[in-house]
């Protein structure tokens, strides 16, 4: 499925807001935007039009959000994104444990929102938009990010070409590193990438993945050219 | 130090303050309405008293009417008239019983009684006639009223009863006044709260109001910046509008969150989170937008300090470094890039969080007023370095300001921790 192909409703009820934001969601690109204002339409809505993502206000007049989300859980897991004007609400999604898949605060840029409708609807549907790719490229070295293999192409010296295959845990730290490519990634994200919850204490392990993961897909380990370590803070890859 | 210390003691018992007072207020409030009610109400049936009863003649006074002649006794005019006005009437009894001198004596009683007639007369009534009598010589002067007109009994009552009695109404009195007091307690940690929260109530209501909106003008302000077909002034407008929209934006948080800081210990939503974690992503956080040679963040965190655990709400923590971090980059006084260490480590079971930069450091006026008691007072913004130290007096912590020996400012944090 394409990316712009999917529905998404839009539940809030200031018609100054729903105007702006579906005219945003359209011009990035999304073509199947509704508007609900409030959480009678809006039931009404997702039962007729089966969106694929829902952009739902805290505060509606007929209802908050979240109990609007309570229902429409019972009928589907379609990925929310709750648009709230509190500072309080943000802590309340996270407590709530409610199953919304992201939150933005108001007010915010249209990027802001277009990314975050974006990153869901990749993560939900895995739906891939041109530009990204699955093969990561460190000089003469590939890495298939869809199998975890790692290719290394002839040089002068070294006629022949090799295959690598990366272990769980290198594979998930790459990953995440390739991600955020150009950006430092703190250690404490790559645990949580690898180690998931309860992943104190793993740091000194964390070097030692990361050099395992330097010996694959460097040229020389020990002065790497592509994963670097930022000290103190975390790795980044270039 | 000392000064820190009065400050998190006077921020954490200004509550207890007014809430003191309010109570203050309702004791002497209730305490001061229930004596005027009791006042009106003796006042009240005072008056109904005076307007009800008719004084009436005594023994003594009409004894005093009487003189003895040749002719036997002669009662001044006066009383005479006295007792007619007033239907009363008077005998007297010489020692054997017998009636020797009366006035407007009823018919129906007799002229002779007996000691018993008298003993029993003395406590309830004469066949229905109340009387009163007194004791003259060896005489005894009766003075009566007519049937109906007056309640008569005797009362007596044991000692030890009376004492008992006297201690119940005292114990009755402390009763109420623990009552009142308790009463006035609850009613003021009510008033106290409702205040509070109706002031936390209306500041999050009126940021949540101005959010929407400021989301239009911000979002349009954003597509105007990025549209092709204006002209270069009116774009860079368009950039103006959505870079005050973002101050606004910041500024609206800030009110939220001091009123929240300021009136409600409540707001905190404490979980266990690791400093260690927070100040390395918001650290990133600042690097990876930053260019390349424009900040510096020199990290240094203990092994050991690595799992310390603090109790504290994750958002406010993040704040904290955020808010400071931002700081030494707009104070960092000269071109180049701006250098910011930070240390952290364990001293006696408590973290310390230590952030010193390169920039011009804290000037003396912002330090006094970053130390001082007082509420905000005009001059620069501070707002953001107020803000953290509200947030890690909240948390029962101690944070100190100065400026390095090297020109730059510091922020000493120290937290209470445990260890994951």
């Amino acid at each position: 499925m394409n990316l712009y192909d999917c529905k998404i409703l839009l539940v809030d009820d200031e018609k100054a807001l729903r105007d702006m934001v579906s005219g945003f969601l359209r011009r990035a690109g999304f073509h199947k935007v509704t508007v609900a204002a409030n959480c009678l339409e809006a039931e009404e809505l997702f039962a007729l039009k089966e969106p694929h993502l829902v952009l739902l206000d805290v505060m509606l007049p007929d209802g908050d959000g979240f109990s609007l989300l309570k229902k429409l859980r019972q009928m589907s897991e379609v990925p929310v994104i709750f648009l709230s004007a509190r500072d309080e609400d943000a802590s309340r999604l996270r407590g709530l444990g409610l199953g919304a898949d992201d939150y933005i605060t108001k007010p915010f840029l249209p990027e802001e929102l277009i990314l975050r409708v974006t990153a869901v609807l990749k993560r939900v549907y895995r739906v891939k938009s041109m530009q990204e790719t699955e093969i990561l490229t460190l000089g003469r070295c590939t890495v298939d990010l869809g199998s975890g293999v790692v290719r290394w192409t002839g040089d002068k010296e070294n006629s022949a070409a090799e295959e690598i295959a990366l272990t769980a845990k290198e594979y998930a730290i790459l990953q995440k590193l390739a991600q955020e490519r150009g950006r430092i990634v703190t250690i404490d994200a790559l645990c949580d990438a690898v180690w998931q919850e309860e992943n104190f204490g793993y740091e000194n392990t964390l070097v030692v993945h990361i050099r395992r993961l330097r010996e694959k897909i460097e040229e020389d380990p020990s002065h790497p050219k592509y994963l670097l370590t930022v000290r103190g803070l975390g790795y980044r890859l270039v | 130090m000392r000064n820190d210390k009065a400050e998190r003691m006077n921020y954490n018992y200004r509550r207890a303050a007014r809430f003191l007072s309010y109570w203050v207020v309702a004791v002497l409030g209730i305490a001061g309405l229930t004596l005027v009610l009791n006042m009106v109400f003796l006042f009240a049936s005072s008056v109904v008293y005076v307007n009800t009863d008719t004084q009436y003649i005594y023994g003594g006074s009409v004894m005093e009417a009487l003189t003895l002649t040749q002719n036997g006794y002669v009662l001044d005019r006066e009383m005479e008239e006295e007792l007619a006005r007033k239907d009363q009437w008077a005998m007297l009894l010489d020692e054997n019983g017998r009636v020797i001198w009366s006035a407007r004596k009823p018919e129906e009683l007799e002229d002779e009684y007996s000691r018993s007639d008298i003993a029993r007369m003395s406590k309830w009534y004469l066949k229905g006639y109340p009387v009163q009598m007194r004791v003259w010589d060896d005489r005894i002067m009766i003075v009566g009223m007519q049937k109906e007109t007056m309640w008569k009994y005797p009362i007596e009552f044991t000692i030890p009863w009376m004492t008992f009695v006297e201690r119940t109404i005292l114990a009755f009195l402390f009763i109420n006044l623990a009552w009142i007091v308790v009463f006035a307690f609850v009613f003021a940690k009510r008033f106290t709260r409702k205040r509070e929260q109706a002031r936390i109530e209306w500041i999050a209501g009126i940021s949540h109001d101005i959010r929407t909106p400021l989301s239009v003008v911000m979002g349009y302000a954003d597509t105007l910046e990025h549209s092709e077909g204006l002209s270069v002034e009116a774009r860079q407008q368009a950039a103006v509008i959505r870079h005050q929209s973002m101050v606004m934006k910041e500024l609206i948080a800030d009110l939220n969150l001091t009123s929240q800081l300021e009136y409600s210990m409540q707001a905190l939503r404490k979980e266990k989170v690791r400093p260690a974690e927070i100040i390395r992503g918001v650290a990133v956080s600042f690097l990876n937008d930053s260019l390349p040679g424009e900040l510096e963040i020199d990290m240094r965190i203990e092994p050991d300090a690595e799992q310390l655990c603090i109790n504290a709400d994750r958002q406010l923590f993040v704040r904290i470094f955020r808010n400071l971090i931002n700081n030494s980059i707009k104070h960092s006084g000269k071109s180049g890039s701006v250098e910011i260490r930070i240390s952290m480590w364990q001293e006696k079971k408590k973290c310390q969080i230590h952030l010193e930069d390169n920039g011009v450091g804290y000037s003396e006026e912002v330090l006094c007023r970053l130390r001082s008691r007082k509420k905000e007072q005009a001059g620069e913004n501070i707002r953001g370095l107020q803000i953290v130290k509200k947030i890690i007096l909240a948390h029962g912590g101690k944070i100190r300001f100065g400026n390095g020996e090297e020109g730059g400012g510091y922020c000493t944090m120290t937290l209470r921790c445990g260890r994951k």
